[in-house]
């Protein structure tokens, strides 16, 4: 399946980022993947967790224990699609990070209650321009390559991701600009060229533990397709019989299954500053994911009891929550549902000019979609509406009255729909009919194009109420279009690279290949194809969706307000307190201007076999996945 | 000149056909534009280098920069020495993921294929021998009910009934139960009968409309005469000779089968096979994986056809290998 969230096929920067900001430590990311067909992952919390809080505060039964829970069993998921590669420095596919976080953990994550939690190793700071890594000491890789050092990393960083040919997938987050520096045998700094209050939470910091000496032949030969397609990092083989992971990778079979089994010697059994129930961590004797491609074969796996956990659909949440043998977990993300409009020059298809450029059109079209019953009709109720660039739960979600709610209230309906429209058009040939319905200049109804996912039902469903809202509210007529995401993302959503780049003001890859006049292959209007992460624990990193000339910008939006200001700002702030009004300013100003239509954030459903202690109803879940066990 | 010159020379000829079908694909491929060399080009503007070079950079470290008869020599070289390239999607060479693929593949297409080439002919030979009777309706009713229902929908709909109602198959295939075990025929029991109903409705009916050309030819009522027994009649009299034409029509259909609905079902049922591999392989737009899956599906339809040959050589005795 291709995973309609996550874009996957990006590469670059914002890919990267964009991975890195679903979730570390087993988030359950991907394990809704639009409800309709996705990788279940393995979410994790304490059972008990669930206060209704999407950062959570509670951690539940991970503290204070009594006894710790048994060990025994196999805990077994399913997801859709196989895996490209397990290769820590290039993997870029979120479902891939997911299982190899069972056999070799990263550098940090977060608790609910955005608690920064370590697992490899602690970031300090001061002032917020120099971070200090200290590493837990005792960590060891497998085969010959002895305990993990400061050294491992700055290797790491100094010689493949800040080099200019290993092209590795956190290249992006080490610009040569940040200096690192080996500071003892289980420490190392990194010195950032601006402070940042929130550097752990743009998770560029974020490493997986990569031998030296495994690495160096190939650095001496700037060998970079050798790393990419050498088996000990494809396999996971270097952390073979060390201590890094909960699990140890058994076998793969590439389209079938990945087993793995337990590992006696996980490093944070001995840790102190964990929960618990770490102490005997992990406590299932085998760990089996399965690539079941069709959704009525993993559907059918969780109700006959032959998996433990599942996405399910939000049109099959209720029946299958009803069912004795599962529960059902909403579990926030942070990816949106949104509308985009195509603002180059080969969108709007309907006749001269783009009104997509205009914000009062824009703005009309906002008021054209009814998000509550969008949520409730097509998400039946698990997502929440959305109005700016973050979730109602982010702590950087401004107050109510600050935006504009568009698609509730008095910003809904036709009425408000028209009259921005009405304004928007005044200055052009185009009109209103008597019969309500928006007309070209030569006097034919204005027709668009919406494409969405082939496949993927619940998209479908929205793109069909967005036609039908446009058609009612606005008079415009929508034509609904399937498509493959892979066939979407190459002929319509990326730009083609111009042969001569200079001639442009910039040209910043396919994804912002130039200004409005540098197009895609094919003309296109509206899209429903990708949501887009919202960062909701850093939204610095969401400047790249809003920036004229970022290396993410393929609807060619131009903000009509100063977002290159107001994020230089935010990226140069030095507490979160001065952090605070800085994105208030910018998601009130992202809510005004419309960019794309920003509809819902839907919350992944993922059906869990109900003997399974541990998942919660938070953003976190997933963060403690070694402490997770069957209560029989 | 015999079978034996007939059969070496046919195999010759099959070496060529594939030789032939390989270039052209060579030929395809390099007139294609290079995914590899464009996403060079995108990295680079992306990360503010020039594009020419790094597509410069691409052709040379690929070697597309060699003369053309060079990178055919080559591509031919890898290709019948089996180095097929690495797999993106995978992260393993192509001729592993055949490998491991074709495993699962025959392990529930070699029952199919046994049960459809005895079954199919059969049942158009009993509903042929019982014309207009209310057992050829039945015959030809779950002929055509197998035909007609789509093999994905009908697959889901018994793993609905038998995995998920009654339980006596898992849902998901599992990889670790040895080949030649109960557990393995459990797991394949339904893909094959979803297979084997898919495929043999025009078998049957093909086979139905010959042997009724013949159940009442001279050389059968002659037979007849003689006092030889029905069934003889049926297997030597009717059978054999209904079979040359229906040779032909099996193998087509088994072949585009094979390539068709073995992947609805691989996808239905998880089974990891050469139908899955390929359709992934188109999906993530892994070259190397298409073009290595696809040369296999090659190689096996020109061993089709040379059987199916030499299966008429055997049947009809009138067909001369001498000059052919």
């Amino acid at each position: 399946m291709y995973d309609r969230r996550g874009d996957d096929e990006r590469r670059g920067m914002n890919r990267r980022a964009w991975l890195k900001a679903l979730g570390v430590a087993g988030v359950t990311g991907l394990a809704g993947c639009s409800g309709d067909d996705g990788n279940a992952s393995t979410g994790t919390e304490s059972a008990t967790a669930t206060d209704g809080s999407e950062l959570g505060t509670s951690e539940g039964t991970s503290t204070g224990m009594d006894e710790l829970p048994e060990v025994s069993g196999t805990y077994r998921t399913d997801i859709s699609g196989s895996l490209a590669t397990l290769n820590p420095l290039y993997n870029n596919e979120q479902g891939a990070a997911d299982v190899m976080s069972y056999a070799l953990d990263l550098g940090y994550g977060f608790r609910p209650g955005t608690e920064y939690f370590p697992q490899l190793y602690d970031l300090t700071t001061d002032g917020g321009d120099v971070w200090v890594a200290s590493l837990r000491e005792g960590l060891q890789f497998g085969g010959d390559y002895g305990e993990v050092t400061a050294e491992d990393f700055v290797y790491q960083i100094t010689e493949l991701h800040q080099s200019d040919w290993a092209a590795t997938a956190d290249a992006p987050s080490w610009p040569s600009e940040l200096n690192v520096e080996r500071t003892g045998t289980y420490e190392f700094q990194i010195e950032l060229p601006n402070p940042n209050p929130l550097y752990p939470e743009t998770y560029d910091p974020l490493l997986y533990p990569i031998p030296k000496a495994l690495l160096e032949p190939f650095v001496g030969e700037q060998d970079a397709q050798g790393l990419e397609n050498n088996a000990e990092l494809t396999e996971l083989q270097f952390v073979e019989g060390g201590n890094l992971g909960a699990y140890s990778l058994e076998s793969w079979n590439r389209s079938s299954n990945i087993t793995f089994t337990r590992n006696e010697n996980y490093y944070l059994r001995e840790a102190e500053d964990v929960p618990d129930r770490f102490g005997n961590a992990p406590y299932f004797e085998e760990l089996e994911v399965q690539v079941t491609q069709e959704q009525a074969a993993r559907l059918g796996a969780l109700e006959a009891g032959q998996t433990d956990s599942v996405a399910v659909p939000p049109n099959r949440v209720t029946e299958f929550d009803g069912m004795d043998g599962v529960d059902v977990y909403q579990i926030p993300q942070p990816f949106n549902e949104v509308c985009v409009y195509n603002m180059r020059d080969n969108g709007w298809t309907a006749g001269p000019g783009n009104l997509f450029q205009k914000k009062k059109f824009r703005q009309g079209l906002g008021c054209a979609v009814n998000k509550q019953a969008l949520v409730q009709g097509v998400f039946r109720d698990y997502a929440q509406v959305q109005y700016t660039w973050q979730p109602q739960w982010s702590q950087w979600y401004p107050d109510e009255s600050e935006i504009m709610q568009f698609g509730t209230g008095d910003l809904y309906g036709p009425e408000a729909t028209r009259s921005r429209i009405r304004e928007a058009i005044s200055d052009t040939d185009y009109s209103y009919g008597n019969d309500g319905q928006l007309l070209t200049p030569s006097g034919d109804q204005v027709e668009l194009s919406l494409y969405h996912s082939a496949g993927q039902n619940t998209e479908r469903n929205m793109a069909q109420y967005i036609a039908q809202e446009f058609g009612d509210n606005a008079g415009i007529q929508v034509n609904v279009q399937a498509i493959d995401g892979t066939q979407f993302t190459n002929n319509y959503w990326q730009q083609q690279v111009p042969d001569d780049p200079s001639q442009y003001e910039w040209s910043n890859g396919p994804y912002n290949a130039g200004p409005r006049e540098v197009t895609s292959a094919n003309p296109w209007d509206m899209s429903v194809v990708f949501g887009l992460n919202t960062y909701p624990l850093n939204p610095t990193t969401a400047s790249v969706f809003f920036s004229r000339d970022s290396s993410y910008n393929p609807y060619g939006y131009y903000p009509s307000w100063d977002a290159e200001e107001l994020f230089q700002r935010a990226n140069s702030a030095a507490s979160e307190e001065e952090l605070q009004p800085i994105f208030t300013e910018i998601f009130k100003n992202v809510a005004e201007d419309q960019p794309m239509g920003m509809l819902a954030f839907p919350a992944d459903t993922v059906g869990y076999s109900a003997g399974i202690v541990g998942p919660a109803e938070n953003f976190f879940s997933g963060w403690n996945f070694p402490t997770w066990y069957r209560n029989e | 000149m015999g079978l034996g010159w007939y059969i070496a020379r046919r195999v010759a000829w099959s070496f060529v056909v594939t030789f032939i079908i390989v270039s052209v694909t060579w030929g395809l491929l390099t007139a294609a534009p290079n995914p590899e060399v464009q996403q060079a080009a995108q990295q680079a503007a992306l990360a503010g280098d020039d594009p020419a070079e790094a597509q410069d950079r691409v052709r040379q470290l690929r070697g597309l920069d060699r003369p053309l008869h060079e990178q055919y020599i080559g591509y031919m070289t890898n290709i019948y020495t089996l180095n097929w390239g690495w797999s993106d999607s995978r992260a393993q060479p192509v001729t592993e993921a055949v490998t491991e693929a074709l495993y699962y593949t025959v392990q529930y297409s070699v029952p199919w294929t046994l049960l459809v080439v005895t079954l199919g002919p059969l049942v158009g030979l009993y509903s042929s021998a019982n014309q207009y009777s209310w057992k050829d309706h039945l015959a030809t009713g779950f002929a055509f009910f197998g035909y007609a229902i789509p093999n994905f929908f009908f697959g889901i709909i018994l793993l609905l009934i038998f995995g998920v109602e009654l339980g006596w198959i898992p849902i998901t295939y599992n990889t670790d139960v040895p080949v030649f075990s109960v557990e393995n025929a459990i797991q394949l029991a339904i893909p094959v009968f979803v297979l084997v109903t898919g495929s043999i409705g025009g078998i049957m009916r093909v086979s139905r409309n010959e042997s009724s050309e013949f159940m009442n030819a001279d050389f059968v009522k002659t037979a007849r005469a003689k006092g030889v027994s029905t069934y003889r009649i049926y297997a030597r009299h009717v059978l054999r000779p209904t079979m040359v034409p229906l040779s032909t029509t099996m193998v087509a259909q088994l072949l585009a089968l094979f390539t068709g609905s073995s992947i609805l079902v691989e996808v239905v049922f998880s089974i990891p096979g050469l139908g899955r591999l390929l359709f992934r392989a188109i999906v993530a737009q892994d070259t190397s994986v298409v073009l290595g899956t696809s040369l296999f599906f090659v190689f096996v339809a020109t061993i089709g056809n040379l059987l199916q040959d030499l299966v008429y050589t055997v049947l009809d005795p009138r067909i001369s290998f001498d000059d052919r």
